[in-house]
């Protein structure tokens, strides 16, 4: 290094990302068919132009509207329920999922459990944990698939399809959460001859809240979407008029649920939105 | 009270906080600990209170060896000991009232905890807690939403709901401004003293410790390095347990020119017991 | 304890009339709201005992094991496994070529407020900014909520079946997406520095560059790779509507009660997501 010059700082690793971004992206781009001189070159583009004129206008006639509001309705009660039910089957399980609840950290500091205990507890983090990853992986489009197969047609296998799958996941971040909160007050509490349970909701939970709710908040406005798809295995809901109208070409119709599709999302993520903002 | 015998903690990470302490304390008695950032004080009265267990040693509370007891029985240990931090460590999103009532935790059954966070249950006595810290009309607010003194007051509220046999308050006016420590200090030594409690205090501002407390031990580097009364700490040894730590020798040489005298302006403030 | 002095009766702490009102009018609301779902989603768990409901679950899970793991059926899914990837990273790239040029213009401190706008006439905000602003707003708000497989239903409809489809309905959505975070990020970049550099003298694109870029990049970086965690799970349902992957084949084999094929097909999934999972956080890593 020259007197007095700075070390210039390394640019292989940058170069190497993105290098190995384009080789990526070329793939990707291989693989996947992509057309894009196609999609806006004359024929796709106008393929696309024809298929959007049709769906216009929207059909207004009551039957239609009358179709289109109950289907929404029908998909914000699943996600609604479906986004509770998450909620209930994530919870318990983040606790179990939660090492610094089961066997480490300030809590276990004064009396570790014994070999046997301490096994015991590392096998109920494992537990919780793999449960979770299960839930988490099965898209809930499967998870549909699953209930409807077990109990049959209609909004209520969407429900549990959503609860499972999203269960999964804020099972994972509740449990994340529970994990970072700051453990000095936690140690405060023990000190005072606080129980583990009182320890939990007087000192983890109350950090833990604001958290817990925004993340339900943001499955709630991720599940609207996904419950409006489970009609496409039968589960009610908008998903399963979109599907029709695809099917039987019903353009217009396929337009008022789109619009309908569109009003339900944007109103539950205002909603969501004006609920974070005031509870959080 | 306590006994502790040849006490050394080394954390997990290998560093070793507590190289080898062993001192008596009898019932009642008032001790500060003096000394050093870094000597491994707040360590000691974290196993003091029951949140470590040492590598080696024995501690001997009331008769019992802490390392004997079972889960139950720590707790109900601990139930006996109150702790102030030097941090307030208070749960920010709760009321005030909560967590004063938190000093009730090791009695009430998890029905009752749990009952007491929809309906707090001993409203009046946490009410009396905190006029006793002068800030009775701070009940029903939000904890974070106080002061940094005033967080510290609830901590010190809590310990009075808590009602313990000893009280350990780990620097707990390092974080407040001086009149206020003064109260604090002189808050909690008039309440021991009258309740029979035993006092153990970590103290960073060595005039506090020499003008409220009848023994002072000073620690250096994980050992005891004097355990006497105020009188016999003179500017030798304050010296000798201050060396290589600049902030601490500047806090003596204001002392030694008398810019801040021994146990100074020890007048209450406003809204505290006299 | 000795004696205490008399304490003030304490006042319930009181905030102001609609702070006090909501938590009641929320609780109200929340559970009327709820009753009404779980009737409207018709919720009866007693469908459970009914029926063959716990024989299908056995059945399904028995048919499960031993997952089916001989070379062929491998090496016939790895095509799908991999268009799966290859959908998510191309759906990922047109996100982020729709998201860009839309979140910037629906940044308002980018379009027509604050400090780079200070000397623009009133009419050059508007035709300039306003307009521009709340149309690119519009689209946004469009693209990213109409779901992902509508998207894909229609571009089914529009270019045929196979995973283009699928590229066209990720890119669409998740740019909606991207665009309006995108625009959040910009606007919570601190103005401080904008302000220096255009009372430096700096041109508008320098201080976009020099000022805004370099404190948005990092949080840019992280949210996109995150869409593409989420891509990768949503180019795998879009083959449930023909779009090509591995969902279309986890269809099938559930469609043909395959259930040992299932299993493998939700592994090579998880694995998948895993992996992407894996690699995203590792270049988070790096760029936090």
């Amino acid at each position: 290094m020259a007197r007095g010059a700075v070390a210039r700082p390394g640019r292989a690793a940058p170069l190497l990302v993105g290098v190995g971004f384009a080789a990526l992206l070329a793939w990707s781009w291989h693989g996947t068919a992509v057309d894009l001189p196609g999609l806006f070159g004359g024929e796709g583009l106008r393929q696309v132009a024809t298929y959007v004129v049709k769906l216009f206008p929207p059909d207004l006639s009551a039957g239609a509207w009358r179709d289109a509001a109950t289907g929404a309705v029908e998909t914000f009660a699943i996600s609604l329920i479906g986004s509770l039910l998450a909620v209930c089957v994530g919870l318990p399980l983040s606790l179990l999922a939660t090492r610094t609840l089961l066997y480490r950290g300030i809590l276990f500091e004064a009396r570790r459990p014994g070999p046997g205990a301490r096994a015991v507890r590392v096998a109920l983090y494992a537990a919780g944990k793999a449960v979770l990853n299960l839930l988490r992986t099965i898209p809930e489009i499967v998870w549909a698939l699953i209930f409807v197969f077990m109990v049959g047609l209609g909004p209520f296998p969407g429900v549990l399809a959503l609860g499972f799958h999203t269960g999964g996941v804020l099972g994972k971040l509740f449990g994340e959460v529970l994990e970072d909160v700051d453990p000095a007050p936690l140690e405060a509490l023990q000190a005072t001859g606080a129980s583990r349970f009182a320890i939990l909701v007087y000192g983890v939970l109350p950090q833990a809240l604001p958290q817990f709710v925004s993340y339900a908040l943001y499955r709630w406005e991720v599940n609207i979407r996904a419950a409006a798809m489970m009609g496409f295995v039968g589960a009610g809901g908008l998903g399963q008029r979109i599907h029709i109208a695809i099917s039987l070409f019903q353009e217009h119709q396929l337009m008022t649920l789109i619009l309908a599709i569109y009003a339900i999302v944007t109103l539950v993520d205002a909603l969501s939105a004006f609920l974070r903002a005031r509870l959080v | 009270m306590y006994e502790l015998r040849g006490i050394r903690k080394v954390f997990a990470d290998g560093t070793v906080a507590v190289e080898d302490i062993s001192l008596i304390v009898g019932s009642g008695e008032h001790v500060a600990f003096i000394g050093p950032s870094g000597a491994g004080k707040t360590t000691l009265f974290r196993l003091l209170n029951l949140t470590l267990r040492p590598t080696a040693g024995a501690l001997i509370f009331e008769g019992q060896d802490v390392s004997a007891l079972s889960d139950a029985g720590l707790r109900r240990t601990r139930t006996r000991i109150g702790t102030i931090y030097q941090q307030q460590n208070l749960v920010g999103r709760l009321r005030v009232v909560h967590n004063v009532l938190a000093g009730y935790l090791g009695r009430w059954s998890a029905a009752t905890a749990l009952a007491s966070l929809v309906r707090p249950r001993d409203v009046a006595g946490a009410g009396r807690a905190l006029a006793q810290v002068g800030i009775p009309e701070k009940l029903w607010a939000r904890t974070d939403e106080l002061s940094g003194g005033q967080q510290q007051r609830v901590a010190i509220a809590r310990v009075l709901v808590q009602d313990p046999d000893v009280i350990l308050a780990d620097e707990p006016v390092s974080a407040v401004d001086p009149s206020l420590a003064v109260s604090i200090v002189t808050l909690l030594r008039d309440l021991s003293h009258e309740s029979r409690k035993t006092l153990l205090m970590n103290l960073h501002s060595v005039d506090l410790a020499l003008g409220h407390f009848p023994r002072i031990v000073g620690v250096r580097e994980g050992r005891v390095l004097f355990d006497v009364a105020p009188d016999k700490v003179g500017p030798e040894l304050l010296a000798e347990l201050y060396a290589g730590h600049r902030d601490e020798e500047l806090q003596l040489e204001q002392l030694r020119d008398g810019k801040v005298s021994f146990g100074a302006a020890c007048r209450p403030l406003p809204g505290f017991r006299k | 304890m000795a004696r205490f002095p008399s304490a003030r009766p304490a006042d319930r702490f009181r905030a102001s009339g609609s702070k006090r009102l909501f938590p009641y009018l929320f609780t109200a609301v929340f559970a009327a709201c709820v009753v009404f779902s779980v009737r409207e989603a018709q919720v009866d768990p007693r469908v459970f005992l009914e029926g063959d409901a716990l024989g299908n679950v056995a059945k399904f899970v028995r048919g499960m094991f031993p997952p089916k793991l001989d070379v062929e059926f491998l090496g016939l899914m790895a095509g799908p496994a991999i268009e799966t990837v290859q959908i998510s990273v191309m759906g990922t790239a047109i996100a982020i070529a729709l998201g860009i040029p839309l979140g910037l213009l629906a940044t308002s401190s980018l379009t027509w407020r604050g400090v780079l706008h200070e000397r623009t006439s009133r009419t050059g905000r508007w035709l300039l900014g306003v307009v521009p602003y709340a149309a690119s707003r519009a689209v946004l708000s469009v693209f990213r909520s109409i779901p992902e497989y509508v998207w894909a239903f229609m571009f089914v409809r529009a270019v045929g079946l196979g995973p283009f489809p699928g590229v066209l309905a990720i890119g669409v959505a998740y740019g909606g997406m991207l665009g309006k975070v995108y625009s959040e990020i910009l606007e919570n970049v601190s103005p401080r520095p904008l302000e220096t550099l255009h009372a430096a003298g700096a041109s508008r694109v320098g201080v976009i560059l020099y000022g805004l870029v370099p404190q948005a990049l990092p949080n840019v970086i992280a949210y996109t790779l995150y869409r593409w965690e989420c891509a990768i799970r949503a180019s795998a349902i879009l083959g449930f509507v023909g779009a090509g992957g591995l969902g279309q084949q986890i269809e099938l084999s559930m469609r043909m009660f395959q259930f040992d094929e299932v299993l493998t097909l939700l592994a090579i999934l998880f694995a998948l997501v895993a992996s992407v999972d894996f690699i995203s956080g590792r270049i988070r890593g790096w760029v936090a």
